[in-house]
């Protein structure tokens, strides 16, 4: 830590104030200002253009009492869930690649890892959004391949889902019931290569000695997990898990580009970030989307604050 | 190391179990980029036909190459430009910032922290409405600029954080004994700081290129001219098209992919050891 300067040395040093200028004027500008934007502009009916009109709180109101925006929290609390279960592959993955006893191997499948980062993350997503595709899909043709599809037929049948039909190619993103379950399906298996880095880092800190100590005292391999490799990198797991909350809860891209502005068929997929993005840019009520993006943000402050008092990261 | 080549396989025989559930995992993961290699030498009715396997290499469909390189080249230009430009602005700024938080506590310092840690409470997204306002008052929509300047502000605080840190376990007496040789603090920043800190400035470097590469939020909304799209909205806007031409989309979905192919094969050690210890600080 700097120590504080003495008067007369304050005055040899104030040019250092120049240093944090530049970027002290890029965050008022770009970060601040926008911020303090959106909270004046949420309480105005506001059309993006010169004229607008103060109408108090007549925009929350209004987003209390918009059933599109209370679905589209469910949502995504639902998008939140899976999201918590598809961090699973991830730790079994880095814990698998930790106790690969070669660090040759080790050092390869990290490479081969990070490999699929190359391609840009829309790029990712559209080819998902063609593995989806009812005709030509990777899904429904693998459905058909492994006979699959006749199964998914059968259950149907059995409950009563009305979904999937014997000749009928499944629409994937076009059937309001199957958005959620396409949600879901999207990035299988799900290995987030930064989230197994990160996990490989924590279990990095486990010495040889103490499998070795496990190992005499006849602790098995799922043992082993539980008593030592879980609890090392449980730092990482919860810093990986509050982030993932804060950006499913405020993300909309992928619902934007999977599915539409309106969050796919039936509006199953909107989300609160999206139906921010549809009301400002497509129905240009910018001072309504202003509200919704507050309320967003005060859960999201809300989820961070719980988390500071109850989840503690120790660095 | 002389006994490498045993150990290896030992090491393969008490792990191969380990080996097939990583192997399938990966394969998995990578199955995407071989769907896209592959279809993008196909025209539709090919496809169609054979979905699975390559076709024979003499009937490859190269055209769909040509179409690519001659759709996404330029999008690929000002991606580069906006992205490169980007991240050298963002970096040096965020040199400057942290040197100043690093080496000494001069009044105001800690509120100004303080306010460059509140943002990182604050969610990017949610202030994309007043944000695009605010580039409409500036006269910016519609240009590169935009999105240069909205990436550097949007890196600094994460920069900062990290350099901050790093700059503060820097030996106290490099910097004395430049001070003693009449140093100024500018001459400080280039022949100490950065000198010193290369992997980490890096690791950063990578993190705010992937960031800016990858983004297509912003530029969504930013863009309007179709010589100015950037990667994001030039593939979006091939997407939105109406009959799919699935060979050419997939060749323009590699082509898009070359340019950090490139800097992953010369960067690979920075980009592994990168992200894995950027990930942890963050």
């Amino acid at each position: 830590m700097a120590a504080p300067l003495s008067r007369q040395k304050l005055l040899r040093e104030w040019k250092l104030y120049f240093f944090i200028l530049p970027s002290l004027a890029m965050v008022l500008v770009f970060a601040y200002y926008p911020a303090t934007s959106a909270i004046y502009h949420s309480f105005f009916e506001w059309a993006g253009g010169d004229t607008k009109q103060l109408i108090g709180f007549d925009n929350f109101r209004r987003a209390f009492h918009d059933q599109v925006l209370i679905d589209s929290f469910f949502t995504v609390s639902v998008l939140i869930v899976f999201n918590l279960f598809k961090m699973i592959p991830s730790i079994l993955l880095a814990v698998l690649i930790h106790r690969l006893k070669s660090d040759r191997w080790q050092y390869l499948y990290r490479v081969l890892l990070v490999v699929p980062m190359i391609v840009p993350g829309l790029v990712t997503l559209f080819i998902w959004k063609f593995f989806f595709d009812p005709n030509l899909g990777v899904l429904n043709g693998l459905l058909d391949f492994t006979g699959l599809k006749s199964a998914l037929v059968w259950l149907d049948h059995l409950f009563g889902w009305g979904v999937f039909y014997a000749n009928v190619p499944i629409g994937w993103l076009s059937q309001p019931e199957l958005i959620l379950p396409s949600l879901f399906l999207w990035g299988f298996p799900w290995i987030g290569a930064v989230g197994v880095l990160i996990f490989l880092a924590g279990l990095q800190s486990i010495g040889q000695e103490v499998y070795e100590a496990a190992e005499i005292d006849g602790v098995g391999p799922i043992g082993k997990f539980l008593y030592i490799e879980l609890p090392l990198i449980l730092t990482q797991v919860r810093l990986s898990l509050v982030l993932l909350i804060v950006a499913t809860l405020g993300g909309y891209g992928l619902q934007l580009q999977l599915l539409n502005e309106y969050g796919g068929p039936g509006g199953r997929g909107m989300v609160p970030g999206l139906w921010m993005y549809n009301r400002a840019f497509y129905a240009g009520e910018f001072g309504y989307a202003c509200a919704i993006g507050m309320i967003l943000f005060a859960f999201i402050l809300a989820l961070t604050f719980v988390n500071n008092r109850y989840v503690r990261i120790e660095k | 190391m002389s006994t490498v080549a045993p150990t290896l396989t030992s090491a393969w025989r008490r792990d191969w179990s380990k080996h097939v559930f990583i192997l399938f995992f990966i394969l998995i993961e990578l199955f995407p980029l071989y769907m896209m290699f592959q279809v993008s030498f196909k025209d539709n009715a090919t496809f169609i036909r054979q979905p699975w396997l390559p076709t024979n290499p003499l009937t490859w469909h190269w055209e769909n190459w040509g179409f690519a390189f001659h759709l996404i080249l330029p999008y690929i230009a000002n991606t580069v430009f906006v992205a490169v430009t980007g991240t050298v602005a963002s970096l040096f700024l965020a040199i400057l910032g942290a040197y100043f938080f690093a080496r000494h506590r001069l009044p105001c310092s800690g509120i100004l922290w303080a306010a460059f840690l509140a943002l990182m409470l604050m969610p990017g997204v949610v202030n994309i409405t007043p944000l695009f306002m605010l580039l409409k008052s500036l006269k910016l929509l519609n240009t590169l600029w935009a999105l240069v300047l909205v990436g550097v502000a949007s890196g600094q605080v994460f920069s900062i954080f990290v350099l901050r840190n790093f700059i503060e376990d820097l030996p106290r007496d490099l910097f004395e004994a430049a001070e003693m040789d009449g140093a100024s603090h500018l001459q400080q920043v280039f022949n100490v700081v950065i000198p010193m800190s290369g992997p980490i400035i890096g690791t950063l470097a990578i993190l705010s290129f992937l960031s800016m590469w990858n983004d297509f939020l912003l530029p969504l909304i930013v863009l309007r001219d179709q010589d100015l799209f950037t990667l994001g909205v030039g593939l979006i806007y091939l997407d939105g098209e109406y009959v799919k031409q699935w060979g050419q989309i997939m060749a323009a979905y590699f082509v898009a992919s070359i340019p950090l192919i490139i800097v992953f094969l010369f960067t690979m050690r920075l980009f592994v050891r990168g992200l894995s210890a950027g990930a942890i600080k963050g």
